[in-house]
């Protein structure tokens, strides 16, 4: 029943949108026809392959669709698109898209299914000579389409994994300039720490600290990255290090020496501490000894710090250590994405409504909702009215 | 008319969305002409939801957690039932998003 009524109205939803579209696809130097009716073929076959449309009532909308061409023309048209839909799905499929091999065992649904692309593409062919061309290339869409509608969940998904994925490395090449901050930081911390040292010997050893300090630093932090890099690559390591120098030299008494010679010493410091907690734990346990007093007090600015701070020795320190950092990083965010999007699909369970009116009497709430669609167990339910009584 | 955007995010608007998406990317659509469809979309899923199904639900369930901003409220629910005139459904954890009803109306 209800996905009967669910498919109705799905169907009348198609059929709405591209009636009113029309206008804008044939006038004002729009594709044509040919390219709405491709449209509303693919998305109709993605809706079977989903399975919220049945095949019965499809017909219907493909007569109706047939307005401008003959009802009859559109049964010669179903067999040509039908074959070619199927020649095409697993070719196009490994074509475009590299996960569909998997899905193509699915396409065996493709007779049922594929009348609703035949009668849509037909009636664009019917009124078009030349589009029967497009609907070659029709259906080579909708043959990449196909794998991923079929499937609808996985095939959603991965499309917008890839993006995401993407966006997830870019993040992580910020974090790794970031993390080659904190190590270009470290000679600056390193500096800073000999600047806390000539401080405690008081500020007549200072001058020559700070000439030789930039020197042994760079070499430093070079070496500590490579070294870190060897080891692990892993930011948290070279912050490990820092803090075992810092503590070597008792640098416990930072906080005088970062008031005196805040200017440097403080932007590094704190910039390499909030991404360090952001990407490991190992972070915190540098901080907790040495740095808490500087993450508090740049903690805000930090971020604009960071980037005008970077210092020129860092470059060399950052190729280095993109070369490492990358992969490891970028499996790890890879791995976590496609966990998470995997349940996310298994368990997306969702329903997407107005609110009438939402109350709550202690743990108890209530909720009229109205105009809903419900994704539920992989069904597609529609209701007007929805109550909702929920405990929290 | 204002419209929601919400109901892309459904089975039918997602398969729109995905065909749309495609067309594009090879050049037989205009990214313009597709917003356009996707807006067309919106409308006519609001006005069949409010015209054509008159169907009635009641939902009950553990809220696991409630959030309402910008006159979005979003419901995950636990153990949740749904039921309906001829059928009932139970879920281990839904998410419910919902928009005002009233801006529509605006």
């Amino acid at each position: 029943m209800a996905s009967s009524t669910t498919s109705a109205v799905y169907i009348h939803v198609i059929e709405d949108v591209i009636s009113k579209v029309r206008d804008e696809f044939i006038n004002n130097g729009g594709p044509g026809e040919a390219v709405l009716n491709e449209l509303q073929g693919i998305w109709e076959m993605k809706m079977m392959r989903a399975g919220v449309i049945c095949g019965p009532i499809d017909r219907s909308s493909g007569q109706k669709q047939p307005t401008p061409g003959g009802p009859i023309t559109p049964v010669h048209d179903l067999n040509v698109p039908y074959e070619g839909t199927e020649e095409y799905e697993t070719p196009t499929a490994d074509m475009l898209f590299p996960p569909t091999p998997l899905q193509t065992p699915a396409p065996t649904p493709l007779p049922g299914s594929a009348d609703g692309s035949m009668y849509n593409i037909p009636t664009g062919s019917s009124d078009y000579p030349t589009p029967v061309n497009d609907n070659s290339g029709g259906n080579t869409d909708v043959k990449g389409a196909r794998p991923s509608p079929y499937a609808q969940s996985p095939s959603p998904w991965p499309n917008q994994r890839t993006p995401l994925s993407v966006d997830v490395n870019v993040a992580y090449v910020e974090g790794r300039e970031e993390g080659d901050r904190g190590t270009s930081n470290q000679p600056l911390t390193q500096d800073f720490f000999t600047m806390s040292a000539g401080k405690r010997k008081r500020e007549d050893f200072a001058t020559q600290y700070h000439n030789s300090g930039y020197i042994p630093q760079q070499d430093g932090a070079g070496d500590v990255t490579s070294e870190v890099t060897n080891l692990e690559g892993s930011k948290g390591d070279n912050d490990l290090d820092r803090c075992y120098s810092a503590t070597t030299e008792k640098i416990k008494v930072e906080a005088p020496s970062v008031t005196s010679s805040s200017k440097i010493p403080q932007q590094d410091g704190p910039i390499p501490d909030p991404y360090d907690d952001m990407l490991s734990t190992p972070n915190i346990y540098n901080y907790q000894g040495v740095v808490n007093e500087d993450y508090n007090v740049v903690n805000t600015p930090a971020p604009n710090d960071l980037q005008a701070a970077t210092p020129a020795p860092v470059p060399q320190n950052d190729t280095g250590d993109d070369d490492d950092d990358e992969p490891l990083n970028e499996d790890d965010d890879d791995d976590l994405d496609d966990v998470d999007q995997g349940e996310d699909m298994n368990t997306a369970h969702l329903v997407l409504a107005q609110f009438d009116k939402v109350t709550r009497t202690k743990s108890r709430w209530k909720c009229t909702l109205k105009d809903g669609i419900m994704h539920i167990n992989n069904k597609d339910i529609l209701f007007n009215k929805a109550t909702g009584e929920f405990e929290f | 008319m204002a419209t929601f955007e919400l109901y892309r995010r459904s089975t039918i608007g997602m398969c729109l969305t995905e065909t749309l998406d495609e067309m594009v990317s090879n050049g037989t659509l205009s990214p313009e002409l597709a917003i356009q469809v996707l807006v067309q979309f919106d409308k006519s899923m609001t006005e069949a939801l409010e015209s054509q199904v008159k169907s009635k639900v009641s939902i009950k369930g553990h809220l696991h957690t409630y959030r309402f901003c910008d006159n979005v409220w979003t419901f995950i629910l636990q153990d949740a039932l749904f039921k309906n005139e001829d059928t009932q459904e139970t879920v281990n954890r839904v998410k419910i998003v919902a928009c005002d009803s009233k801006l529509l109306s605006q």
